[in-house]
Parts: C-alpha cells; structure tokens; sequence
C-alpha cells in the first residue's frame, strides 16, 4: 500500500460519493438544501482539482498523488490512483464543469432530489476514470459514468428525449462492449496476472500482434465515446435531448472520457497498435472535421449547431492524438480541456434561451443580442473561441494540432484546415441569425441573465480567457508527460 | 457414527421442516400468519445451519455422497435463496389459504432435493435428487389460484421435464456403459481417457440435457416464459433462483468429468451458450410481462454463465460459481419488486411499473440497479460476475465468444432500460396511491441492495471462497 501524505485523489472521489450519499438522505421536498449540499461538494471537488493542478511538482515530472492499494490479490487488481500531465488538466476541467453545472440547474424545480443524485453518480464515474491507473477500475468507472445519462436524459431533457437517451445509452454501452474484450485481452496476454497500467505499459509486455489488435478494439470502443466519426451520431442526438447541465457534463466532459480512454489505455498500452493504426485514425478525425462543420453549416436547431460543432473540434482532439508527436499529443489534452469548457459555456448560454423562450430553433430566435446582452455575449464570446480566435483557449490547442497535423499528413492537415473555415462560416452565421438582426417581438420582456445564474458562465469565460493568455500555465503540465512518453516510444 | 451425521445436518434440518409443515398441513383451520412466521423463523435458522456446515468435509452413503467446500457452498446459497423466497411471501395471495402449508412444504422438499443434488456424486443419487427436486416443482407451479394458465404451465413443464428425465436416463446408461461405473470419482479417472469416443461424447451430452433443462439453457428452454408467468409470482422467484443455483452446480459437476480436453464438448458448450443468449436476449425485447421478460432474460443468463463452465478451468468454475450468486441476489431483488407491486398476486405487465418512482422510490432504485446487474452495468455484482467469466473465457483464448457476449450484453441492455424507464419515467393513465412498503420490506430491499454493489465493488472475499470451492472439483 502506498499513499501520499494526503490522499488528494480518492478525496475528490469522496466528495462525489458522499456528496451522493447525503442527497439521497435528504427527503425530496427539501429542494433548496439538496441544491447547496450538490453545490459545497462540487465546489470541494472543484478548489481540490485545481489545487492538485496547481501543486504538481512541474521538475520532478512522472506520477504524483499516488494511492496504490491491493483490491483482488488474485486477479491482481489495484486501487491505484495518479495524477501526471495529461490526466491534471481533466479532472480541473470536470471539476470546473461538474460546479459550473450544478450552479446552472439551480432554477430546476421537478425531481430535483433525483437529478443532483445521478449527476453526482455521473461526475463520480467520470473522475474515476480520470485518475485512475488500474485497468479494471478504468472500465468500472467508465461504465458507472454512462448509465445515469439515461435517467438524466430521459427524464429532464427535451426534443425527442427518449429516443436520444437510448440511442446514446446503447452506442455507448456497445464501445464498451469493445472494451472490455480488449482489456481482458491485454490482462490474459501480458502473462502478468495484473490490471496495473503502469506495469502493464513496459516495453516487451505485448508482441506487435497483440498490440495492433487489442488497439483497434480499444480505439473503436472508446472512439464511440469521442464521438469519432462514424461512430459520432449519437451525440448530436444526444446534446440536443439532455438538459442544460447534463449538455455541459456530457458534451464539456464525458466526450472528453472517449478520447482520454483512448490515450491512457490505447496509446499507453499498445503503442505499436498505435503508430501503425494512426493513419486510420488520422483519415476518421479528418472526416469528423469536414463532416461536423458541413452538417453544422445545415443546422436550423441551435442544439444542434453546437453538437456537430463537437464532433468537428472532436475531430481535431482525434487528429492530434493522430500525429504521433509531442505537439500534436499536448494540443489533443489542451484542446480536450478547451473545447470542455467552450462547450460548457455554449450550452450554458443556449439553456438560459431555451429556458425563457422555450425555442432553440434558429429561425425563432433572431436579435437576441438586444433582449439578452448577457447570455448573447457569453454565446458569442464561446462562438469565438471555437472558431479558434486567438487569446481564447482553444485557439492554442487547434494551432498545435494543425502545425504537427501538416507536418505529418500534408493532405488531411490542409483538409482539415479547410473545414475550419467552413466551421467558422457556421458559427459566424448563427451568431448572426440569432442574436443580431431582426428582434422578435414575442420575447421583448424576457429577461437576462441575473447575477446569481451569470457565475457560472463568468467562471468559464474567466477560465476561456486565462488559458488563451496564459497557454504556457497549461502546456508545462502537459508538457511533462508527454515528452517522455513519445521519447520513450520503440 | 455421530460423526458421519454431522456432515448430513443442512439437509437433515430441511426434512425436519419438511416434516413441520406436513403437520401443519394436516390442521383443520387454515392459518396462513402461522404458516408465514414458522417458514420464516425455520428457513432463517436454515441459513445459519446451512452457514455453520460450510466447512464440514467427509462422504457419506458408500461414498455416493461428498460434502465438501463446493457443496456447501451451494448449500448456503440454497438455503439463502430458499430464505429470501419465503421472506417475499408476507402476502401470498396467489396461493388459496388452505394450501399454504404444502406451499412451504414442497418449498422444502425441493430445497432438500437440490441440497441433495449439489453433493452427490453417484449417478443414481444424481438422478434421484434431480427427480424429487423436479416433482416438488411439478407440484408447486399448478397450485396456483387461477384461471387456467397454471394448469397449463404445469403441464408444460411436467412434460418438458418428463422428457428431459428420459433423455437424460439414456445418457446415463451410456456413461455406465462405456465407464463400467456409477461413481463420478471414478467416471473422473476414465471418461477422459475415451472421451474422444462418439459413445462417451454423447451420453455425456445426453446427460447434460437433463440439467441444461433446469437452467433453461436453449434448445429445453420452451417451458421458461410459461411457467414463469403461470407459477404464483413467489413460486417463480424460487424457480428462477435456487433452482437455477442447483442446476449450475450440478453442470459443473458433470462437466468438470471430462477432464477439459474434449474439444467436441466445449464446441457443443460454445453453441449452446451462444444461442442461448442470443435467443434470450432477443425474445426478450417484445416481452410485456415481466416475468416473461425474465424468464427470457434467465435463458441468456443460462448462457453467459455456460461461458464460466466451458472454460474448464479452475477460475472458470469460479466465476461461474460467482456468477450463480450474483444472478440469485439481483433477481430476487428484481422478484421483490414484482411480488410487492402487485401484491394481490396477479402478473406483472411491465407498464404497470409506471410511476414506481413515486410510488415507492426505494423499490424503483432496488429494481433499477437489479436490472442495471442483470445488464451487467457496474458497479453491481452483476458486472462484476460477468468480468470474471469473460475473463476466464479469455484465458483460454475464447475472443470471439467473449465480444460476441458482450454485444449480447448491450442488446439485453435495451430491454432492462425499457424496464427502468417504466418505473421512472412513465406516468400511470390513473392516479395509483403509494406503495405501503413495510419496515422489514425496507430492510430487506436495503440489505439486498448494498449486497449488489458492495459484493460488485469488493469481490474479493467470495472470490476466495469461489477460488477455494471450484479447486474441489478439479
């Protein structure tokens, strides 16, 4: 057993876990204590993300925070916790997302005491996977992670709820029906009797053979999560059907498991499967891009605007990760974090319209810019950021990805650059459809957005703007894992 | 020979039960409070005797009968299955008062049969076991107050299971034949010497038919969703439960015979398992009555833990010995449900789950992470037993049979969701009153509960016992 002096990371499973507990103890009529009891324990979660961020001994580089305890001698499971460069920027994201979201669903009225429990359960999971190195509790989580979208969708969302809420729940659970093989696969073969990824990503564990296919089953499965194309329809569906918070949680984080699966247990494991599949991997995101951005070009529903607009800046986290080099590595983990927090603050902003107009259909809407200044601005300011304005986030991430993408595939690299524009020219238009021109009468006396609801959308506009100026904050941490890891490749 | 008794006390303190309620049977007056408490108190001290037993070894009756870790084990899990079952019978109205007490009495019966069943190791004594084990259910699914359905179900089912018995005799006769013996301890020693012979090979699956129809494995699974819905709902909890329990025991007694070097019988294994859960699951996805639906869900259980069996190994054995709890615990809680929402003793459509969520929030959570386990979804024990299988099947480099699994396991996933979101998200047409669920109700939906996610969670202790108990076999 081993455990840093404070064990940081099962603190902030903790604050999840409890957090659940208690709501579940609260009786439902209770609402406004369940929502402050969901609001302290995310905010432990979030102050305990950021301060492990902040923390981490830059120099000294490789694991930290480790809490490493046997959980089944004989199938050589671990309870293993770390923190390094690529997993420290998402669990700040989540913890970002998951305080921002309860903030955002403070007006919820019906079942409340059901939606922070599921929620919690959610947030738990996806945290989970995020810090942890022991294959058997990665799928664990990641699983736990998946099942509460039903309810949540299901029976908060809107436009088509339960069709959305099952088509989501069935692909996602099917890419774990990829999996879980594919683990398995690795424990029997590595011969080591053993689900820790650390000793299980040591050169010389796995033949090039089992590498190539244990990959492309890991790829695929977690690829379905990520919304790699074309595997991605779910998602649309799915973002327009859930719920305000839920959009952040699911499009801001869960997305993010996906390609971060694909990383830790993938990459990590089969990086031979990995140099050799890329160029498949290359050709899906560069399809996810141009696919994303025309059909977003389409899109009457704003929901859905946003969604497609996922798969494409998906894509490009899929491009990075494609490359096989240090900068396309560190610019898919900062595009991951940026495009969770540009995402969380789009659907923040549609849900506060959604909500007061009861329309998110584009043609509806129309000079929204001069009803509601507030929820305009945060939708353009992370319309923007998206297009990859410079000194917003993303822009550092999608320069990253581009500069390593041509270098290495010229062709996909320049297509892709190319459906940028086209996903700018998207944005840009509905940016103009729906908040300038002509007003519509019917939604004069709506009102804005009011302190109490503005917080959490001025927090992710604070943190949009930080990283685009600061990227280096960023970057260092990444930097750090990612250097050794691409030089210790065979 | 105090000794050599000792080792026979689970099944002992079963016939005196047994005995129990025979009396009570003969009273006058029906008095279904009495019957009630005594089955509670005698099967709950069961439980405790069965638990006390665990670590008894020794063989009995010319060596026909082996007590050891594997059938104690089953044991308890019997006893406990049989305890759960008669804690869900508080109000037994799809049973007449008057038959009450035979209710309770071939509940015993058959539970002894089946505790008789997990420890034999003679053919005979197999097959007698095996046979009183069935007539008790015979018994029991028609005693249903009804119009009819559980006349036909028990038909069904006596004739499914006639045939299965005959089937079965004849493969017997075929392992006497080319074994020269009734004792599985030398069946052991010589059948997988010859087991590539076309005689051994097919009194051996022959054999396996009598006990494949006890698990509803496809192709003598027809009486499943029949007596499922016939039988009184708690008679189709124990059905679906202890019984289930007994007849894995026992295939992996037989199957554990071959020795694990006959490629024809684990190919034969591989097809059954697959179309059974293929067959299962996909059935299921029209079913409107709840049990229906999990009698079809039991026929793909049937063939995921067919997974642990065919693996051969001894970490196959115990994963599916594994698997055979987890099953127990999440359909029992899943029979909970369904016993104490319908509670004047009909069937259970699953639209009539609507508004669960309201009604009795605690027993729409228990029915939805039973459900959840059922799909395999963590962190229930459920996952946790089809982990173990898989990656026992994946040992023995079974990659294509573990995905195409899996893939079963999201298909069945649609159906159990369907079943989820008629307890939290449909509305019932008419306003319904809530659910009185009483405290011991609660206590037990909780303590079901946690059992599900702590033993899903933290598996390592009844893995252990798992480990220990399927080393006995090899």
């Amino acid at each position: 057993m081993e455990f840093a002096n404070f064990p940081y990371l099962s603190a902030i499973l903790l604050s999840c876990v409890v957090g659940l507990l208690v709501i579940l103890c609260i009786p439902a009529e209770r609402k406004m204590l369940i929502k402050w009891v969901s609001l302290v324990f995310s905010g432990i979660a979030m102050v305990l993300s950021i301060y492990l961020f902040i923390t981490y001994d830059k120099t000294q580089g490789g694991l930290q925070f480790v809490e490493r305890v046997l959980w089944v001698k004989s199938m050589g499971i671990y309870y293993f916790n770390a923190a390094d460069g690529f997993n420290l920027p998402m669990l700040m994201l989540t913890g970002i997302v998951l305080f921002t979201g309860v903030l955002t669903m403070w007006e919820l009225e019906t079942r409340v005491k059901e939606f922070f429990a599921f929620t919690f359960l959610l947030v738990a999971g996806v945290f989970g996977v995020f810090m942890s190195m022991d294959l058997f509790f990665i799928f664990v989580w990641y699983d736990v992670s998946l099942f509460p979208m039903y309810p949540l969708i299901a029976i908060w969302g809107s436009t088509r709820k339960e069709y959305g809420a099952m088509k989501l729940t069935l692909y996602l659970l099917a890419g774990s029906a990829l999996i879980l093989p594919g683990i398995l696969y690795l424990f029997v073969n590595s011969g080591l009797n053993t689900f820790d990824v650390v000793a299980l990503m040591q050169p010389g564990v796995f033949t090039p053979f089992q590498q190539k296919f244990a990959f492309i089953l890991l790829y695929l499965g977690f690829g379905i999560l990520a919304g790699v194309w074309p595997f991605h329809t779910w998602s649309p569906v799915g973002h327009v059907a859930a719920p305000t918070a839920v959009s952040m949680i699911h499009a801001g984080v869960l997305m993010k498991l996906g390609a971060f699966g694909v990383l830790r247990v993938a990459i990590f494991l089969c990086p031979e499967g990995w140099q050799y599949w890329a160029q498949l991997m290359a050709v899906l995101a560069t399809c996810g891009i141009v696919y994303g951005a025309f059909v977003g070009l389409a899109q009457t529903d704003l929901k859905y605007v946003i969604g497609y607009s996922s798969v494409s800046h998906m894509g490009i986290v899929g491009l990075g990760l494609a490359t096989v080099t240090v900068d396309g590595l560190n610019g898919a983990v900062f595009q991951m974090f940026a495009h969770g927090v540009m995402t969380a603050l789009l659907f923040s902003s549609v849900g506060y319209i959604y909500d007061k107009t009861h329309t998110k259909m584009i043609p509806e809407l129309g000079g929204m810019s001069k009803i509601m200044p507030k929820a305009s601005g945060y939708f353009i300011l992370a319309a923007l950021a998206g297009i990859g304005v410079p000194c917003l986030a993303s822009f550092w991430a999608e320069l990253l990805v581009f500069i390593s993408a041509f270098k290495t595939y010229p062709v996909r690299g320049a297509l892709a650059i190319c459906a940028l524009v086209v996903g700018a020219l998207f944005m840009l238009r509905v940016v103009q459809r729906t908040f300038y021109g002509e007003k519509n009468e019917q939604f004069e006396h709506l009102p804005d957005v009011p302190f109490g609801l503005g917080i959490p959308r001025m927090i992710l506009v604070a943190v949009i703007v930080f990283f685009g100026l600061f990227p280096s904050v960023m970057l260092d941490v990444i930097q750090v894992a990612s250097v050794p890891f691409i030089n210790g490749l065979p | 020979m105090m000794n050599v008794w000792t080792l026979f006390i689970p099944e002992l303190y079963c016939l005196l039960m047994a005995v129990v309620f025979f009396g009570l049977a003969m009273s006058a007056r029906p008095n279904p409070r009495r019957d009630y408490f005594a089955a509670l108190f005698m099967a709950g001290v069961g439980v405790v005797v069965a638990l006390a037993c665990v670590r008894l070894e020794g063989t009995l009756f010319f060596e026909a009968y082996r007590v050891d870790l594997f059938s104690q084990v089953f044991k308890v899990m019997l006893a406990m299955g049989f305890f759960l079952v008669v804690c869900l019978c508080t109000e037994l109205n799809g049973i007449e008062e008057r038959h009450h007490p035979e209710f309770y009495l071939f509940l015993t019966t058959c539970t002894l049969a089946m505790m008789m069943l997990v420890s034999s190791v003679e053919l005979l004594t197999i097959y007698v076991a095996l046979e009183l084990s069935s007539y008790s259910l015979y018994i029991l699914v028609p005693l249903r107050r009804g119009h009819g359905v559980d006349v036909e179900a028990g038909i069904k089912y006596l004739m499914v299971g006639a045939c299965a018995s005959a089937v079965m005799l004849f493969g017997l006769s075929y392992v006497f034949g080319v074994t020269h013996t009734t004792y599985l301890v030398e069946i052991i020693h010589v059948l997988p010497g010859v087991i590539g012979t076309p005689a051994a090979i097919v009194g051996l699956l022959l054999v396996l038919c009598g006990f494949f129809f006890k698990l509803a494995v496809f192709p003598f699974h027809f009486w499943a969703p029949d007596v499922y819905q016939g039988a009184a709902n708690q008679v189709t909890a124990y059905i679906a439960t202890a019984s289930k329990v007994a007849a894995v025991a026992i295939i992996m007694r037989v199957v554990a015979l071959s020795g694990g070097s006959s490629k024809y019988l684990v190919d034969m294994l591989v097809t059954l398992s697959i179309a059974s859960m293929t067959l299962g699951n996909l059935v299921a996805i029209v079913q409107k009555d709840m049990k229906r639906l999990l009698a079809y869900s039991s026929i793909s259980h049937a063939g995921y833990v067919l997974i642990g069996i065919l693996s051969m190994s001894a970490t196959g054995y115990a994963s599916a010995i594994f698997y055979a709890l987890a099953y127990l615990v999440m359909n029992l809680c899943c029979f909970l449900v369904v016993v104490k929402v319908s509670h004047d003793g009909s069937d259970l459509k699953i639209a009539q789950l609507a508004g669960l969520h309201r009604r009795a929030p605690l027993l729409a959570m228990a029915l939805m992470l039973a459900v959840f386990g059922l799909a395999g979804i963590p962190p229930t024990i459920g996952f946790t037993g089809k982990f173990l299988v898989f990656a026992a099947a994946m040992e023995k480099g079974y990659v294509a049979l573990v995905i195409i699994a899996m893939i079963n396991a999201t298909i069945s996933l649609y159906y159990y969701i369907l079943v989820v979101k008629a307890a939290y998200l449909m509305e019932p047409d008419e306003e319904l009153p809530r659910l009185p669920v009483s405290i011991p109700t609660k206590v037990l939906t909780v303590a079901l509960v946690t059992a599900m996610v702590v033993f899903g969670v933290a598996p390592s202790y009844l893995l252990e016992v798992a480990r220990a108990a399927a080393r006995m076999l090899m």
